[in-house]
């Protein structure tokens, strides 16, 4: 049983996070803050239950990640099965490269990785169908285990490793467009 | 070396090692079969240099979706958590 009188000291170090995964969940500043700070007022009436010592950033994660689904989702109880297409793997590095050589293809991979700022690594984040941009979020931002991120969401351990491969993919999609017009991409650049 | 190595190895080499891709990146398979994705990406410089970006691009991905919390939020934070305690005690 964790000690009420801890909770700030031993939560407010993930504040950081939360506030990005709350970021790209809820798309705006204002309603990020409001969902960390209800989250953590959440946890802290919460706290007594919280076995000390076990995972706290995933039990922090976890109501962040409830509050956000029963507050902010839109009318729909389900989350939208969006198809997002049949998206190949290795998209994004497949069409950065037709050079000749290592080197060459290299070049082009830095500049593309070096170009891509933060603005477009988030709308690609926050541009994916919730039900792919929720676990991409735990796993690529948090770096939480498949299992962690199964637990958070109710889900089989099979979806999330699906949702992570396609949702990774329909981002590297939409990470290859702002390459594009970013002009960071050479002229008919794709891999044979 | 380019991907058009990957034919050395066999294809299906290639389409297993893809599958699992990201269950290498994100370390979520046991030793014995990450050793094995690992021999075949040293024979194979086409998944390497795929593997290798994919690893790269996941850096970047993290890296670029870090923000910086204003410290008005943290204060507030902190006053709305010394006000719940307050209520209770």
């Amino acid at each position: 049983m964790a000690d009420q009188a801890n909770f700030a000291d031993d939560a407010m170090q993930y504040t950081k996070q939360l506030y990005a995964a709350a970021m790209r969940m809820t798309r705006n500043p204002a309603d990020a803050e409001d969902l960390v700070q209800e989250t953590f007022l959440k946890a802290y009436r919460a706290y007594d239950s919280f076995t000390a010592g076990t995972n706290l950033k995933a039990w922090l994660y976890r109501i962040l990640t409830n509050t956000y689904i029963n507050k902010y989702r839109k009318a729909s109880r389900r989350p939208d099965e969006v198809d997002l297409g049949n998206v190949e793997d290795l998209y994004l590095y497949r069409r950065i490269g037709s050079e000749e050589s290592v080197e060459a293809s290299r070049t082009t991979e830095d500049r593309v990785l070096d170009g891509l700022v933060e603005s477009d690594i988030k709308k690609a984040v926050e541009a994916l169908p919730e039900n792919f941009r929720i676990p991409v979020l735990l796993a690529d931002l948090e770096g939480l285990s498949y299992q962690e991120i199964a637990d958070i969401l109710e889900i089989p351990i099979g979806t999330v490793m699906s949702r992570l491969h396609r949702g990774r993919k329909a981002m590297q999609k939409a990470l290859w467009e702002f390459a594009s017009k970013r002009g960071l991409l050479p002229e008919n650049a794709e891999r044979p | 070396m380019t991907d058009n190595d990957c034919v050395d190895t066999g294809a299906s080499n290639c389409d297993e090692a893809m599958e699992r891709l990201y269950e290498y990146l994100d370390e979520e398979m046991d030793d014995a079969t990450a050793e094995g994705i690992r021999s075949h990406l040293s024979d194979c410089g086409g998944c390497h240099d795929g593997f290798d970006f994919e690893k790269r691009l996941k850096v970047v991905v993290r890296e670029r979706l870090a923000e910086e919390v204003p410290q008005s939020f943290i204060n507030r934070l902190r006053s709305a958590l010394d006000d719940e305690a307050a209520r209770r005690y």
